[in-house]
């Protein structure tokens, strides 16, 4: 095993046979991947891509038909492997008739917790995922982001090197999104590798080292953020006031405008040449506020991907 | 641990979900049915009380078992929460053995709650501690364990109703065991070879219920002394060995479930 795998999939597929006619559903066709030690890895794609499937798979929820999967160099399903790697389920269930304390303990005493080192955790974590407030009451009374909290606390509680979070940010409102955001920056600062999935796009900016894009059961691209996403600036957008006459140099074609209590704000392409539309501009009276030069974003990216795989699914 | 944490869940899960509070109600019954229907017999008010009591404790005992165990492991797939269990550091068959041992906890203790309050209006009417009722209880704890076992095995791999149904037809199947092989003989051919193959699968369950039966010559009866201390440590062996057969099968089944 190479020092810094932690999590590595290889050509993984996976066909469920759902109903009574046992219809064929291909979930994974084909996902690869590779997560490094101490990184925050985003697993990215549309809904029905197969994320799920493949993080079941990972964690032994589900068997593979085809490929090879490893949990820090070991194989899915090992014990000591699942000892050092705490996970949450998408929407995740847990036992509504027991409190936040009594589910935690639970959780920590499968996870090989016991004794002082088992309450003090379980304290630490309530604190840390914002469930003081919540204490000695009942699951069944939590809302969805509470228990999306729990369930962090929970995958948390066997102190685990390796954390897997399918869809960590469902049900979370802004506030609660940033707290989960910041509580990854922490997890890896302690040296632990973060390994999730979302569809919350801007949260992958912000805290991913590197991703993997899932589309139509295959991986379509794996790698830090920078290196997917181009450098090169796909359009300029500008905010003008026009002069008390209003007027504007003429737009170019494909041009997208859009006026807002009195001012401009225009979005334009590559093609056009920026220096000598703001030159006009100024000339025909108007002031600049702000021009800025616009990369191509992870939506973009994600967009374009995901069309692809989709028409590639199509043809064949 | 890991086992003992899980079949402790499940005591917690049986306890809240208020399904022993059915003891309560059936107490209740009990007592005032059987004190207030000895009113009705002359001198007869003891037997009636037996009789009605272990009636009840199997009825009750079997139909909590068959519920209990035909949801145990279903309600963890339908509502997802093996997704956050089985990741965890432990292996399907902890989970399983677990899941059997708190169900098994439960309806021991159910058993002998209900037991404590038979011998209760036993003595209100003047009986004492009465050994052969108690031989009767033990029997039938082992009973609502092979039947719980069996309503486990069936909720690893079907919904509740299906394995509700199949465990209590395997329930009144394996109770009368003794009347089936008496109609194989008599129908003979093929039909008592299918008879001897059925009884050597199911459960004799008739075993757990002796009283009124026939053993080695002798008539068995719990207003006498029942069975004696061979036949209690071998129905007790045969219950649980059966059980641990069927929670193996159980094991074998969950440990190759894809969770979707």
């Amino acid at each position: 095993m190479s020092v810094e795998s932690v999590l590595t999939a290889v050509g993984l597929a996976k066909t469920f046979h759902l109903g009574f006619f046992r219809k064929k559903v291909q979930a994974v066709k084909d996902v690869s991947f590779h997560v490094k030690k101490g990184e925050i890895f985003g697993f990215l794609g549309p809904n029905g891509a197969g994320k799920t499937t493949t993080m079941k798979i990972l964690t032994g929820l589900v068997f593979q038909d085809r490929g090879t999967a490893s949990v820090l160099g070991r194989p899915v399903g090992d014990l000591h492997a699942k000892q050092r790697m705490g996970y949450l389920p998408e929407t995740p269930y847990f036992y509504e008739y027991l409190t936040q304390e009594e589910f935690l303990d639970f959780s920590g005493q499968l996870a090989g917790v016991a004794g002082t080192v088992l309450r003090k955790r379980r304290e630490e974590l309530i604190e840390r995922v914002g469930l003081g407030h919540a204490r000695g009451r009942p699951l069944r009374k939590f809302s969805k982001g509470m228990l999306q909290r729990v369930g962090i606390a929970q995958a948390l509680m066997g102190d685990p090197d390796l954390v897997i979070l399918d869809e960590p940010m469902t049900g979370l409102d802004p506030l609660g999104r940033k707290e989960v955001r910041d509580l990854m920056v922490a997890l890896k600062r302690e040296g632990k590798t973060v390994f999730f999935s979302t569809h919350i796009l801007p949260d992958v900016e912000m805290i991913c080292d590197r991703v993997a894009l899932v589309v139509a059961g295959r991986t379509v691209s794996e790698g830090p953020l920078a290196s997917l996403l181009s450098a090169q600036v796909i359009g300029t957008e500008v905010h003008l006031r026009p002069s008390a006459a209003g007027t504007l140099p003429e737009l170019p074609n494909g041009v997208d405008k859009l006026v807002s209590g009195g001012d401009v704000r225009l979005d334009l392409p590559a093609s056009v040449d920026v220096d000598t539309f703001l030159l006009s501009a100024v000339n025909a009276g108007a002031h600049v506020i702000s021009v800025q030069p616009r990369r191509e974003s992870l939506e973009e990216y994600f967009v374009q991907q995901a069309n692809k795989g989709n028409a590639k699914v199509a043809q064949s | 641990m890991k086992i003992v944490a899980i079949a402790r869940n499940t005591f917690r899960e049986a306890v809240r979900n208020k399904i022993l509070y059915s003891l309560v109600m059936f107490a209740t019954a009990l007592i005032l049915g059987s004190l207030v229907l000895g009113d009705f017999t002359l001198g007869e008010e003891i037997r009636l009380t037996r009789d009605l009591g272990l009636y009840g404790v199997d009825i009750f005992g079997v139909l909590i078992a068959i519920f209990l165990g035909v949801n145990m492991l279903y309600k963890e797939l339908q509502l997802k929460t093996v997704y956050t269990i089985l990741p965890k550091p432990i292996a399907r068959y902890q989970f399983v053995l677990g899941k059997w041992l708190g169900l098994v906890f439960t309806l021991v203790l159910q058993v002998a709650v209900m037991g404590a309050v038979l011998q209760v209006a036993l003595l209100i009417q003047g009986a004492g501690f009465e050994t052969a009722v108690w031989k009767a209880l033990w029997l039938l704890m082992i009973n609502v364990i092979v039947v719980t076992s069996i309503a486990l095995a069936f909720s690893a791999f079907s919904t509740p109703f299906l394995s509700g149904v199949f465990s209590m037809g395997i329930f009144l199947v394996g109770r009368a065991t003794p009347d089936l092989v008496e109609i194989g003989k008599k129908a003979g051919g093929l039909a008592h070879t299918g008879v001897a193959i059925a009884v050597k699968i199911l459960p004799n369950l008739h075993l757990f219920f002796p009283s009124g039966a026939v053993v080695g010559a002798k008539h068995i009866s719990v207003h006498a002394n029942l069975v004696d201390m061979n036949y209690m440590v071998s129905a007790t062996l045969y219950g649980l060995g059966y059980s641990i057969v069927v929670v193996a099968l159980a094991i074998v089944i969950f440990r190759k479930r894809d969770f979707v």
